[in-house]
């Protein structure tokens, strides 16, 4: 079975911008791209080896219920909770969580209204603060845009910077 | 470096005669829907591309569109202008930039187009077809700076992640000249008027002019900067730009106005994927 689901295609699952993904197929990728400030949240269990990951882009729902009711994965504080219960209902549990974080990037001089990479930044440490999780990794700030990936056959997690090379989270 | 690179500006086709008069119509603020269509409809290409736009979602007909009457008839002025001028330009975007592909830079560029409408109607309540077209164009230096900034990405990195450097000093630094004012230059060559090439070359040093004067510049720099904070920056460059705080509050655009704008693009965004896919990866 592991030989074959090798041999069989890798299936990108794409997560989009206020996207999130979740699986506990072993030939699974879970990837997504240019995060720009939005942030990355990824995490995963070895046990069961369940994953997923979410691309939220602003901190706070209150700025628009309607459109957090519709796409929860736009705000940190409706698309966190929804990644781990996703993730629960595959089989994963709290207890056994890594999470590992990336982007949150800002623009250079960044003395004006641009603000939202350090604004998502501080939301989401808040959030995992709150809840007792700790975050195990993360690759946050900077100036760069971020591609992230996430292999559910081991729990590999990797981060892409612009103008970089692939590294391990 | 630099003498091969301005002279690869005159190796580039000619701007679409039919866009510069189509421009030209359009400074007039009574244009007439027909004149334009009189124009277009000799060029196959762009009239191609002009059927596949306008079947968008983003332009909300609902009869399926077939041909330019079509198109004239259903889309209404607004939003035929605006699929002309997406459609004429979208044939130059095949190169790749400085992306992995020539649609990370398409999707940028529409991405900014898109942005710079939706500042136009909030600051001055309405949109603007010149705006559109320079906001569309306002990355076009990197079709032509694009393998040599590859080439050079290495010491252009050294120089922004340890030294200080913006994105566009380190151009300046390594190759010798910075996209903006390359693609000014392009702009020159393809002969549009001035304050078209000024928004272009400036659009990362908006505190280089008079803010009430030239202000396509300061909405191009604004709606760039939208886009880089969004992740789509169509490039390596990634957000390793200048931020100038005088813009914003000029505009008195306040936190929250930044992230319902940021809103309202991806909305717009998702409904405009016509427009994303002319250009081939």
């Amino acid at each position: 079975m592991e030989k074959e689901s090798k041999i069989s295609n890798m299936a990108d699952l794409v997560v989009g911008i206020s996207d999130l993904k979740c699986s506990r197929q072993p030939n699974d990728v879970i990837i997504t791209y240019a995060l720009g400030s939005c942030i990355a949240v990824v995490i995963y269990d070895p046990m069961a080896r369940v994953g997923g990951m979410l691309h939220f882009m602003l901190p706070d729902s209150t700025l628009d219920k309607t459109k957090a009711a519709a796409s929860p994965g736009m705000f940190a504080d409706t698309g966190v909770p929804l990644l781990f219960k996703s993730c629960y209902q595959l089989g994963a549990e709290k207890k056994r969580m890594i999470v590992k974080i990336a982007g949150g990037a800002s623009i250079l001089n960044d003395a004006d209204y641009f603000r939202i990479g350090q604004k998502n930044i501080t939301a989401m440490r808040k959030l995992f603060w709150k809840n007792n999780v700790l975050i195990n990794s993360e690759d946050t700030g900077k100036n760069c845009n971020r591609t992230v990936k996430l292999q559910l056959s081991d729990g590999k997690c990797f981060v892409r910077s612009s103008g970089g090379a692939v590294e391990e989270l | 470096m630099l003498d091969r690179i301005l002279l690869s500006i005159n190796k580039l086709p000619a701007f679409p005669a039919t866009v510069q008069r189509v421009t030209e119509l359009l400074r007039n603020e009574d244009y007439s829907v027909n004149e334009i269509v009189s124009v277009i409809k000799f060029d196959q290409a762009i009239t191609a591309n002009i059927l596949k736009i306008s079947n968008s979602a983003y332009f909300g007909v609902r009869q399926k569109i077939k041909t330019i009457q079509d198109a004239v008839v259903y889309l209404g002025q607004q939003h035929l202008v605006r699929a002309i001028q997406t459609a004429s330009v979208s044939k130059f975007f095949t190169k790749k930039g400085y992306g992995d592909k020539a649609s990370d830079l398409w999707e940028h560029s529409v991405a900014v187009a898109l942005m710079s409408q939706i500042l136009s109607r909030q600051l001055h309540q309405k949109e603007n077809p010149v705006l559109y077209t320079a906001a569309l164009l306002h990355d076009v230096g990197k079709l032509v700076m694009g393998e040599y900034v590859q080439d050079a990405s290495k010491k252009i990195f050294e120089l922004v992640n340890h030294h200080g450097y913006s994105f566009l000093e380190a151009e300046e630094e390594i190759v010798g000249i910075n996209h903006a004012e390359l693609g000014g230059r392009i702009a020159e060559y393809w002969n549009f008027p001035e304050e078209i090439r000024d928004a272009i070359s400036l659009h990362h040093r908006p505190n280089l002019i008079d803010l009430d004067e030239n202000i396509l510049t300061s909405l191009i720099y604004l709606s760039d900067q939208f886009c880089l904070t969004m992740g789509i920056d169509g490039g390596m460059d990634g957000l390793a730009h200048r931020g100038f705080s005088e813009v914003t509050k000029k505009f008195q655009l306040r936190e929250i106005d930044v992230e319902k704008n940021m809103l309202l693009l991806l909305d717009q965004l998702k409904q405009a994927n016509e427009l994303l896919r002319i250009v081939d990866k």
